[in-house]
């Protein structure tokens, strides 16, 4: 039994697993309210339409956990792949923050509310945003103000204003600001019209400012808390749906409407060099049967799509450019497809971090691979960010026990434009020295040239 | 209508004459008292005694700025 060292920050209960099964202890007043949150029928509600992750009640003494006394322990459906919203494309951040308003508004109208508004509440099956933290529900007292908002700005809306607004992606403020995007710092950013756009006046700007004010008079900040009823319900709700309309209404601000539709036009000109990958992709899938695959460099998702179609459960994607994240992520969705498409910066990817370096899981903890594909990659590492092709290779071959890479030799055009500016500083990159990296960490099963350039892919079996 | 055009000639001056504050924050303050002024006319007259209270601390200000009322990272200079 393991306990997780992000869950630590609410007393109320702690999360620990177990050879894949996930546990929550909850101490006994807790207890109290997720009893009293779970008789007005909110959590089957919000489980029966996939929002919530699916919760039962366990006998502590059959799963070695011993709760406080009057404390219960409950067991959660496992998330394939636990990710962090500064990995999220703006799709997704917009599908969880949507999900957030739209679970608090359900709890609204069954007289519960939520006590905090943190991303890392949210977490995805697929592209599908599920609600994570049970001990965020707490039965509503009438008037009471919404307690997460100002988490909510920081987590949810100030980094999809970020790109909405100024068209800079939240990814690397929000890995480096874990609790994430201040309101007064994002107001320094916005241009003056766009401070005063009422709903970015009350949310960012005005938030900020009363936030400097209030600071500034506690006393006279002290008798508004001391005045019941503050928000009366019907206004807590106007103010969420309000929140739900314009955050629907948000796209980034630095792309036009046709990246969206790029994944659908992308799969009608398939090469004849790209039948050869996807159909290289399915045999490998079909015969080795992963569970899981990991796509880095997924692109707009279209051979993780094949991995799934041949078989695999899951497939999480990974790529550093935003546009194909969001197309990746419409194509899952499009297709209902059981793929998570994440930002990575392969020579930089998340560290452990946030308190004690152990909150946060890194890109290495949560490697969960039977499968990874690397395809139209190594390049960019090897040639484009002067990574060793051998480091390139093991660093690849640690992420699964078995891979499709593919290698673009010298000659191919994409890497010629690559070397056209620049000294060839890279004797090692030839095919030769690619395939003995692979044959130090295991061996090759099967090799093939996918175009006339000598572009191959390899499959790959660690030892 | 009108409780926007309010909220915005509230906003104004509060956006114009308020400084950016260094103490210690509390960490739900603005969305506090945003709140309280979508609750109501109390929680308006709330925000507005405290920026009535903070427009005549400008005024009431003197020239030579003392190291308190200058932000942490500049005290060094004076």
């Amino acid at each position: 039994m393991k306990s997780d060292p992000g869950s630590f920050r609410d007393p109320s209960g702690r999360v620990y697993s177990d050879n894949g099964r996930i546990y929550r202890t909850v101490s006994a007043a807790a207890a109290q309210e997720y009893k009293a949150v779970r008789e007005t029928g909110l959590l089957d509600e919000l489980t029966d339409e996939g929002w919530l992750a699916r919760t039962g009640e366990v006998d502590p003494a059959t799963v070695g956990l011993e709760p406080e006394a009057g404390g219960i322990v409950l067991e959660h459906e496992r998330i394939p792949f636990i990710s962090y919203y500064y990995e999220w494309s703006f799709s997704a951040l917009k599908a969880a923050a949507l999900l957030h308003l739209k679970i608090h508004l359900r709890a609204l109208a069954k007289g519960v509310t939520l006590k905090d508004a943190t991303a890392y509440n949210v977490q995805f099956r697929g592209v599908q945003p599920v609600f994570i933290d049970l001990l965020s529900f707490t039965p509503y007292v009438e008037g009471s103000i919404w307690e997460g908002h100002r988490q909510f700005c920081e987590q949810f809306l100030n980094p999809l204003l970020l790109r909405a607004l100024l068209g800079v992606p939240h990814n690397a403020w929000c890995r480096g600001s874990m609790e994430g995007i201040d309101s007064g710092e994002l107001s320094r950013l916005l241009p003056l019209r766009r401070k005063f756009n009422p709903k970015v006046l009350m949310h960012v700007t005005l938030l900020s400012r009363l936030q400097a004010l209030g600071a500034g008079d506690r006393d006279a900040t002290l008798e508004t808390m001391s005045m019941p009823p503050l928000l009366p319900r019907d206004k807590f709700v106007r103010m969420l749906g309000k929140l739900e309309t314009w955050i629907e209404g948000l796209h980034p601000a630095d792309t036009g409407k046709t990246v969206w539709a790029d994944y659908e036009t992308d799969n009608i000109y398939d090469s004849e060099e790209n039948a050869v990958k996807h159909d290289f992709i399915a045999r490998t899938v079909k015969e080795h049967k992963p569970d899981v695959v990991w796509d880095i460099g997924c692109n707009t998702g279209e051979f993780s799509e094949t991995a799934l179609n041949a078989g695999a459960d899951y497939v999480v994607g990974f790529d550093f450019d935003q546009n194909a994240l969001d197309s990746a992520f419409a194509r899952s969705t499009g297709k209902a497809l059981a793929l998570l498409p994440l930002y990575l910066d392969a020579v930089n990817p998340s560290p452990n971090q946030g308190w004690n370096e152990e909150e946060r899981s890194g890109y290495r903890g949560r490697i969960c691979a039977d499968c990874v594909l690397g395809l139209a990659l190594i390049h960019h590492l090897a040639i484009g960010k002067n990574i060793p092709l051998r480091s390139v290779v093991h660093w690849l071959m640690d992420t699964a026990p078995l891979g499709v890479v593919e290698f673009v030799p010298k000659n191919d055009s994409m890497v010629k434009q690559m070397l056209a500016l620049r000294e060839d500083i890279f004797p090692d990159y030839t095919a030769e020295k690619f395939e003995g990296y692979l044959k130090e960490r295991g061996e090759i099963l099967e090799k093939k040239q996918t175009s006339k350039s000598g572009r191959c892919l390899y499959l790959y079996k660690r030892q | 209508m009108s409780k926007l055009i309010s909220a915005i000639a509230l906003a104004t001056p509060v956006i114009l004459f308020s400084q950016p504050s260094y103490a210690y924050l509390d960490p739900g303050t603005g969305a506090f008292l945003i709140q309280a002024l979508l609750g109501g006319v109390a929680g308006v007259m709330v925000v507005g005694r405290i920026y009535w209270s903070r427009i005549k601390a400008f005024f009431r200000r003197s020239p030579a700025k003392t190291p308190e009322t200058l932000e942490p990272s500049r005290i060094d200079e004076v």
